[in-house]
């Protein structure tokens, strides 16, 4: 069982509401004791050094197991997320077969536990039979298997009479409807966000418009469910344009049960890294090509994801999101793929970027920047998605709680580390990061008791 | 690429003379001011390296007026020409081109090659290389497409138009072309259009790099669908120097022009939407001997190629006076003639672009 005493850290608790100096003892995987630290005892320490956080949960995360094991397992997969400080995962399941019934879940829970890892493993099923968009799938039996919501990710529920009828279905199992925001018919051929970037770079033209009118939609179809099935509950998934933020903001002011997450790469990058700026989308100038922000060769294919990279603008939207809670949480949607998919022309790449392992030092990046307090950095990787999840979901109390199993992360903001393909534990090596310095470094992760992470010493 | 040249569009003023490689000698063996290893856009190419492009290309077009229109200086050089997409022209005035320098010129379409089954660009391009080839033209329907092959190849790549991005060695010979007519052989300060289908065009997106930076009026114009997201390029400008303009309207963007560049129509753009038919394009968009009487007396007709006479074209603009359509072809072969010169001669050896300074 794990052992663990750490004195002198920066204990950060967003479930208490504190953070500050303090110190952890962990006894046979039970948080034995959280002291806080006060006085002459707390002297010197600060949230620049260690952090001892609870476990980040993940509400969106590829796996690829079963059909894609060459880009992830099952394995793999929890490995990356517990090196990225995770210790709660959520699966879509755009698998292939599609986890549309409990069968596959079975499937899924049985690799788990077979890796033997710590973290816990969480899964989304289909909204729909086979993904295909079409009649619904087995909702009443993927909920009774225990899923914690439905999705159809990776692609939108097109139909909206579907969209009708799943958000009343699954609201009525008291699972939420976890919508990919995407008017398909605005997207055909897509490559990047419509915008100066893909004018020059003579990319199809991604709009914000496809997000936004796909988020009204479902927004106004939420707004008349509920009137029937006041359980009803819709999330909105990456989530990246300013407009599609404005919507969920005023639906949330209107009292709708609606909730949202943002992606890292949308908080932090731009479009215009796909013009070669390696610049943070809060240093974008909008316009690469004069500000000298182009250092690197453009056209890298592991900026392809969907939705697209958008503007500085958008980014910021994102983070202002965050900031007034109109985004409830920071999801990576880890989207591993194999070289295979990956080493070709940025238009026929496939969408994705591996970022469960990168998620907490871009956040940092923002700390930083001082654009994000590190508590909300926190909050949007723990009690967030917890919220997100409802209660009883993850089946164990968010926080550094006295004589709970432990289950949270220690990182240290003064070392940083530099992504590599070669140190990413996901098989998916496909991060726009690779050769940037990260601060943060995860030293351990300890998952329902168990240690998850280690970090080896150089 | 590293970092954008024209921080400072620069004006076509007289710049300190540069040295014009000898066409007859062997590139390597030359001191010339050409350090870009590949030649993928325009965006990074400064004006002093166009210049040297345009006087280069002057000493080839002494060259293909000899009676053997041939000089040795590519000799034993292999020239991978790989085509992945259906063209005549571009593709044999590369291989006229390679061929005027005694290079060796393989050509490969990617019908006929294992693409058809499934290979990927990088194993096409290691196993081209595999078979000698030192240089490579490519042409790909993919934007970017070429920087994959770039990062791949450990010789020069030689953009041959990839997708709606760029078509660089086309932007130069319709810069040459211009400046063989205009007086003072200049394009500052002239009004050139460029009509038709900019979305789609790569031609249309190199010519903004190079015509900006020759300090040209420069005006885009067509229906306000294949206009799509060019207002917000124009009015920040190419590289932060010259803006250019945008309009839907064709009398506006004629009048008083000293060029017109009509572009090709494909009938796709009906099919997706873009346009309601071929025959509402030639009414209100072709240009017709007419609608070019609004342009200066005397202004140059020019077209990338292949025509739609008729639609973006009148067959009678196409032949006649004022069209320098099919010089454009002959400038083309000059113009790739240089830029194989150049590359083959470039200073940047085997460093990345990326590594290798400013106007790398």
């Amino acid at each position: 069982m794990t052992d663990l005493d750490i004195s002198g850290a920066w204990l950060v608790d967003p479930a208490a509401g504190r953070e500050g100096p303090g110190e952890i003892v962990v006894r046979d995987g039970v948080l034995e004791s959280v002291v806080w630290l006060e006085g002459e005892e707390a002297a010197g320490v600060d949230d620049r050094g260690v952090i001892i956080a609870p476990g980040f949960i993940d509400l969106h995360a590829h796996f690829r197991e079963p059909g894609n094991e060459d880009a992830e397992t099952i394995a793999s997969g929890l490995a990356a997320a517990a090196h990225g400080g995770f210790t709660t995962v959520c699966l879509m399941p755009n698998t292939t077969p599609p986890l549309d019934e409990p069968g596959v879940l079975a499937r899924v829970r049985a690799a788990a536990d077979a890796s033997g890892s710590a973290v816990r493993l969480l899964a989304y099923g289909a909204v729909t039979a086979g993904r295909g968009g079409e009649t619904l799938a087995a909702l009443g039996e993927l909920a009774d298997a225990g899923v914690v919501g439905f999705s159809d990710d990776g692609s939108c529920v097109a139909s909206a009479s579907l969209v009708r009828n799943a958000l009343a279905y699954a609201g009525a199992l008291g699972l939420p409807l976890v919508d990919h925001a995407e008017d398909a018919t605005q997207t055909d051929g897509a490559e990047a966000n419509d915008g100066f970037v893909a004018t020059v770079l003579g990319l199809r033209g991604w709009p914000a418009a496809a997000e936004e009118a796909s988020v009204a939609r479902d927004l106004s179809i939420l707004a008349e469910v509920v009137r029937d099935v006041p359980a009803a509950r819709l999330h909105l998934t990456h989530v990246s344009t300013a407009g599609a933020l404005d919507l969920v903001r005023r639906a949330k002011a209107a009292g709708l049960p609606v909730t949202c997450d943002v992606t890292p790469h949308h908080l932090a990058l731009t479009d215009e890294w796909i013009a070669g700026s390696r610049h943070w989308a809060w240093e974008a100038s909008g316009d690469p090509w004069s500000d000298g922000a182009i250092t690197t060769e453009p056209y890298a294919s592991s900026l392809r994801v969907n939705p697209p990279l958008r503007s500085a603008a958008d980014a910021a939207a994102c983070r202002e999101a965050l900031l007034d809670g109109t985004a409830d949480a920071v999801a990576t949607d880890h989207a591993p793929h194999a070289t295979v998919d990956k080493d070709v022309e940025f238009g026929t790449a496939a969408n994705g970027i591996s970022g469960i392992e990168t998620a907490l030092g871009v956040l940092l990046a923002m700390v930083d920047a001082g654009l994000l307090p590190l508590a909300g950095a926190i909050e949007g990787l723990t009690t967030g998605p917890a919220r997100v999840l409802g209660s009883g979901v993850t089946a164990r109390s968010i926080g550094l709680v006295e004589g709970a199993p432990a289950d949270l992360v220690v990182f240290d903001r003064s070392e940083s580390w530099t992504v590599s393909a070669a140190g990413l534990a996901s098989k998916g090596k496909n991060t726009p990061l690779a050769g940037r310095e990260l601060a943060g470094r995860v030293l351990f992760t300890i998952a329902s008791g168990r240690l998850a992470f280690e970090a080896v010493a150089d | 690429m590293s970092s954008p040249t024209a921080t400072e569009a620069s004006p076509p003023a007289d710049e300190a003379p540069v040295v014009v490689p000898s066409v007859d000698a062997a590139p390597e063996t030359q001191a010339v001011a050409w350090r870009h290893r590949h030649l993928l856009d325009l965006d990074v190419v400064s004006w002093p390296e166009i210049e040297l492009v345009m006087r280069t290309t002057d000493a080839m077009r002494e060259v293909l007026e000899r009676p053997i229109a041939k000089v040795p200086a590519l000799r034993g050089r292999n020239v991978t020409i790989l085509f992945y997409e259906a063209s005549t022209r571009t593709r044999v005035s590369f291989e006229v081109a390679a061929k005027n320098l005694s290079a060796d010129v393989v050509n490969i379409a990617a019908a006929t090659s294992s693409v058809s089954k499934g290979e990927s660009l990088v194993d096409t391009v290691r196993t081209v290389e595999a078979l000698g080839a030192e240089m490579l033209v490519i042409r790909h329907p993919v934007s970017g497409a070429p920087y994959l092959a770039a990062e791949t190849f450990s010789g020069s790549v030689l953009n041959g138009g990839d997708g709606w991005h760029a078509h660089p060695t086309q932007a130069l010979l319709d810069l040459y072309t211009m400046r063989s007519h205009l007086p003072g052989g200049s394009v500052a300060g002239r009004k050139v259009v460029i009509l038709g289908d900019v979305l789609h065009s790569r031609v249309a997106r190199s010519n903004i790099w190079s015509l900006t930076a020759a300090g040209a009026d420069l005006w885009l114009c067509g229906p306000a669908t294949l206009l799509r997201g060019f207002e917000a390029w124009a009015s920040r400008g190419a590289a932060g120097g010259g803006r250019f303009n945008v309009t839907s309207s064709l009398d506006e963007a004629l009048r008083d022009a000293d060029v017109v560049m009509a572009l090709r129509i494909q009938r796709e753009r009906m099919a997706s939407g873009l346009l309601p038919s071929v025959r509402e394009y030639a009414a209100r968009y072709g240009l017709t001997s007419a609608r070019l009487g609004l342009a200066q007396p005397g202004a140059l007709v020019m077209h990338p190629g292949p025509m739609n006479e008729g639609v973006e074209i009148a067959a009678d603009v196409a032949a006649g006076t004022q069209s320098v359509i099919t010089e454009q072809v002959t400038n083309g072969v000059a113009v790739r003639m240089a830029l194989l010169h150049l590359l083959a001669g470039s200073r940047a050896g085997g460093v990345a672009p990326a590594a290798a300074g400013p106007n790398a």
